[in-house]
């Protein structure tokens, strides 16, 4: 073949090396094509992939701070609850699993049971069965020992005194976010901040966890609200609509200084730790959120202003004579006829005539103003989510005819909230100061108290003690006798209004209300009272149904802060114990006016006298708490077994039957108000 | 035998290039297998052996190993048969001759002693040409370490054994026509093999590569895992020893095949560029090491060891950008494997050899 062999097989090699070097080339280059393209142009997308298969964020929730009242008592709490939740891929027959589990559970039925089997079937890797069941459950379920089948703790919130305060509260939902209420208000700071685990996975599915950061508990919300106040609120509040066979009611009670509120009672109420078996019209903070024409007590805007303004000065006579007032087609009556009454008087005794009166010569604008200072037509404060603003109308806009109803309390919508908030701004001698629930906020043991917040001035001190002067009129010989609280003065203001049913003004439905405050002349609460739809014996009125309410709610919160009697004139009962000087000297609903019968028979048999020898005969204990009543008996030798709730209202034996010592009395209690109420003077206010 | 002088003909530029890689495999092993390992230590003793099967390469002349090639070749022969009856068994297949605490794999040491027969055999030819009957010949003798290894099985050893001859032949004048005729077949005899030859769990493999998604959980899993992985690492990488990939062992023998997907999601495209860079230069240094060889059996010696060398390289690196079918081929001087580095580092001694004896007799 070829005579150069020297070169020849030199050549083809650097010829074919040279096509293979070319090659080899763009292969070079076809690969960095490649790996440019998914390194760079695919990059945030495989990178990502590669975090999702690898990664999974899981929340550590965070342990929700507790609510406590303004002595530290826990209102709501959270506990740590098992939850059962399922691996679908371990699972070899659902069917057979959601059974054994539903056995387990022992409270579930046949829908539930194909629930879970269907959450089962369809789930791959998780899967719920129950959320946050009881420890006998979990006990049971876990001693099936079923294959896929694991625990988890969650937290559940819980609220040990159930009802009590609920609306205040709120409730949480199962994935522990705050849904109402304070817990839904302040859910940022109670709920803490969720920590977040990661979880690195291999392709074994093995975990490597890394928690990256940890859970920090959510803040302690200590509240204004005084457990023990708001009880009493809520249980007068609830006898007192029962009473009246009326739709529901709501009963505030505010520290008029501070703006704390001490209690905010609503009925019909509803239990938070089961919120999703109550209507959600009980759910509803009526405080809050239902807007009412206040009537009446609006009157005390209406005297603020004209006041304030010196058009008139509490003497000056307004001729209500008439006995009504005419705009165009529309008469407003007075219920009595009064004759020339002073302007305290028109309040006193609650003339519409004369309170429009006043109110057309303070004019639209004025009469704004004043709606306006006090607060009225605005939220009055963050505490409270799904607050109403209320309704108020633009001056400017206000025919005479509309003064007129805004003069006494109709054409506006106020919350009792607001109303409770104007009332404190006379009861602190003129100062608005925000109603706010929240007392201080404690945060890794570090206690920061909310401050007071004042809005602005509503009117002077003055026009405010000229105001506190004529509500404790209202109180003494107005409206509102049933307000009184033996030992303390009181001021206040009934309001009794039509409601507007389908568009008209109902003549049988009616929001019976009362504001006022107590001791007037030194504050301590401002308490007020609105009951829906009264239909009970006590009539509608404000004087008559809402007003003895005020008087329950004001003596127990008075004693329970152990407050001195503003007024020197101490009741009978003061007397007769003169050698038990701790005892407080008021005994509760035993000293209504209605009941001093009683209490004077009790003057005359009281211990002091048993002691002194005439022990055969058995006292009078009518009147009597039912602590009272026994301590009494035990002085005497006798023990008693007690029924109901309230003050004695019968006995056995009768009183001034002969003693047997060591036998058993019988104590039937009651609510005084309830059995023996006469017929109180009516609130003339429509 | 080892002369002053040649020491100045040390390509040490090569030598650095195939160090850096054994270097950059090894801080790669190291990250992907989790830190100080066996598998490390094993890794490096295999550095170690291979240095010194380098320098025994290096030192004996190329001429007087090719003289001895058949001895080479036989004994080989004797040693894959041997372990096709004795072998080890690991993993399904018999490759590996147990020595205690090193086990050696005579397949990977098959590659260098075809090289070398074959080298002799083209090399050493009177005709200037090649003809039929040389490639039959050269055929046979490649066909039966092949087949051999093939049995064991270790397919992907076996392929890598083909460049060898046809590198060598194609170098040595190979008729063109006959190269093309030989890929023709190959095209042709692609489905007869599909049909009569591959083995279901072979056909999987092609099959997912042409659709991986179609099975991403099962055999379509470490190509779409391989493409997860150098795509996650982007520019510059997540740093050394940050490869999760690897690490949380998504990919499968992240230390051994898919030690390039970790390079590239550790140290991302620029990484990758010196890697790249370095076999490149490694490769065409050894090109030229061809090119300059005296005679013709020092060339067809340095294309035989490098044919199989930068095929696996190509078909290592392509299928780590998840551009081939997944196969078990291993990424030479990166990859973990005593047997494969010190076979590879020997062959580089051959390579070395050659070029240092290009100006002697």
């Amino acid at each position: 073949m070829s005579e150069k062999p020297a070169t020849e097989w030199r050549a083809t090699l650097k010829r074919r090396l040279a096509v293979a070097g070319v090659v080899f080339l763009a292969w070079t280059a076809a690969i960095e094509a490649r790996l440019v393209y998914l390194q760079v142009v695919r990059h945030e997308e495989l990178f990502s992939r590669a975090e999702r298969q690898q990664m999974r964020t899981v929340e550590a929730p965070a342990r929700r701070g507790a609510i406590l009242d303004r002595g530290g008592r826990v209102l709501a709490h959270s506990v740590e609850a098992d939850s059962l939740y399922a691996v679908p891929t371990e699972i070899d027959d659902p069917d057979r699993a959601a059974a054994a589990l539903c056995g387990a559970l022992e409270d579930c039925g046949p829908r539930d049971r194909q629930g879970i089997a269907n959450r089962i079937r369809r789930g791959r890797a998780f899967a719920y069965v129950r959320r946050q069941v009881s420890p006998d459950q979990a006990k049971r379920v876990a001693a099936l020992k079923l294959d896929g089948v694991g625990f988890m703790k969650e937290d559940r919130r819980f609220y040990p005194n159930k009802d009590l305060a609920a609306h205040v509260l709120g409730y949480v939902g199962i994935d522990n976010r705050g849904l109402n209420g304070i817990e839904a208000a302040y859910d940022s700071l109670i709920k803490g901040r969720a920590g977040t685990v990661l979880i690195q996975t291999d392709a074994r599915r093995q975990a490597f966890s890394r928690i990256e950061r940890p859970p920090t508990t959510g803040s302690t919300l200590e509240l204004t609200v005084d457990q023990y106040l708001q009880h009493v609120a809520e249980r007068e509040l609830r006898i007192g609509v029962e009473e009246n066979r009326a739709a529901g009611g709501a009963a505030v009670i505010m520290d008029p200084r501070s703006g704390e509120i001490l209690a905010l009672a609503n009925w019909p109420t509803f239990n938070p730790n089961a919120y999703r078996e109550a209507p959600t019209d009980w759910q509803r903070n009526r405080a809050v959120q239902d807007l009412y024409e206040p009537g009446s007590t609006f009157k005390v805007v209406t005297a603020s202003a004209a006041f304030e303004e010196q058009l008139v000065s509490p003497n000056d006579p307004i001729d209500v004579s008439a006995g009504q007032i005419r705009f165009g087609a529309r008469v407003i009556n007075d219920d009595h006829r009064y004759g020339v009454l002073s302007f305290a008087d028109v309040i006193v005794k609650s003339s519409n005539v004369g309170a429009i009166k006043v109110g057309l010569r303070l004019g639209p604008e004025r009469m704004g103003l004043y709606v306006n200072r006090f607060g009225f037509g605005r939220a009055t404060s963050p505490d409270f989510p799904g607050e109403s603003p209320g309704i108020v109308w633009n001056p400017a806009r206000l025919t005479d005819s509309a003064l007129a109803s805004v003069s006494m309390g109709y054409q506006v919508g106020v919350t009792p909230l607001q109303m409770a908030m104007a009332v404190s701004a006379i009861a602190n001698g003129g100062e608005l100061v925000e109603p706010r629930v929240v007392r201080a906020v404690i945060t890794d043991g570090t206690r920061t108290a909310v401050p007071r917040k004042t809005t602005g001035r509503a009117v002077s001190a003055g026009t405010a003690a000229t105001l506190t002067d004529i509500m404790e009129r209202v109180v003494v010989d107005g409206t509102a006798k049933a307000a009184r609280v033996p030992g303390y003065t009181v001021a206040g203001k009934t309001g009794t209004a039509q409601k507007v049913v389908n568009g008209r003004y109902s003549q049988s439905e009616y929001n019976a209300s009362f504001v006022g405050f107590v001791p007037s002349r030194n504050p301590l609460f401002t308490i007020v009272v609105v009951i829906d739809s009264p239909h009970g014996r006590n009539s509608y009125y404000g004087g008559t149904v809402a007003a003895p309410i005020f008087q329950r709610i004001a003596s127990a919160a008075l004693r329970h802060y152990g407050a001195p009697p503003s007024i020197s004139a101490a009741p009978p009962l003061l007397v007769a114990r003169r050698e038990e000087p701790l005892t407080q000297p008021t005994a509760g609903p035993a000293e209504m006016p209605g009941q001093v019968p009683a209490i004077v028979t009790l003057a005359g048999a009281a211990p002091g006298a048993a002691a002194a020898g005439r022990a055969s005969l058995v006292p009078d204990l009518r009147g009597l708490s039912a602590r009272d009543g026994l301590r009494m008996l035990a002085a005497l030798g006798m023990t008693a077994r007690l029924d109901g709730v309230g003050v004695v209202v019968e006995q056995d034996p009768a009183p001034g039957s002969p003693i047997e010592r060591g036998t058993q009395a019988r104590l039937q209690l009651g609510r005084v108000g309830a059995t023996h109420a006469s017929p109180l003077p009516v609130d003339t206010g429509p | 035998m080892f002369e002053r002088r040649l020491y100045h003909h040390i390509d040490w530029g090569l030598i650095t290039a195939v160090a850096a890689l054994c270097g950059l495999g090894l801080a790669n092993i190291y990250s992907a297998t989790g830190g100080w390992t066996g598998i490390v230590q094993t890794q490096i003793s295999g550095i170690v052996l291979g240095t010194i099967a380098l320098i025994v390469c290096l030192s004996l002349d190329y001429r007087s190993l090719a003289d001895k090639s058949h001895f080479i070749y036989i004994a080989i022969v004797a040693l894959l048969i041997y372990v096709l009856f004795f072998g080890a068994v690991r993993g399904g297949s018999r490759r590996w001759i147990d020595l205690g605490p090193v086990n050696l794999q005579p397949s990977e040491f098959a590659k260098a002693a075809l090289a070398l027969v074959l080298a002799k055999f083209f090399g050493e030819s009177r005709r200037w040409s090649v003809t039929r009957v040389d490639l039959l010949i050269a055929g046979a003798l490649t066909a039966v370490p092949v087949l051999i290894i093939a049995r064991q099985p270790d397919l992907g050893t076996a392929v890598t054994l083909i460049p060898v001859a046809l590198a060598i032949a194609y170098v040595a004048g190979m008729p063109m026509r006959l190269l093309g005729t030989l890929a023709v077949v190959g095209v042709l005899a692609a489905p007869v093999a599909w049909k009569f030859a591959l083995q279901d769990y072979q056909k999987e493999r092609v099959e997912t590569f042409l659709n991986p998604e179609q099975d991403a959980r099962g055999a379509g899993y470490q190509q779409i895992q391989a493409r997860i992985t150098v795509g996650s690492g982007g520019l510059w990488g997540k740093g050394f020893n940050e490869g999760t990939q690897g690490q949380l062992r998504f990919l499968p023998v992240a230390h051994n095949d898919f030690i390039f997907s970790v390079l590239a999601e550790e140290h991302g495209f620029a990484g990758v560029l010196v890697a790249l860079g370095l076999y490149l230069f490694v490769i065409l240094r050894a090109l030229e090491a061809a090119r300059l060889a005296k005679d013709r059996l020092g060339a067809y010696l340095v294309l035989g060891v490098l044919a199989t060398f930068t095929f696996q390289v190509i078909y290592n690196i392509t299928m780590s950008a998840g551009l081939a079918p997944v196969k078990g081929l291993t990424l030479p001087l990166m990859s973990y494997g005593g047997s494969s580095m010190i076979a590879t580092l020997a062959g580089f001694g051959l390579i070395l050899n050659v070029r240092m004896r290009r100006f002697t007799n």
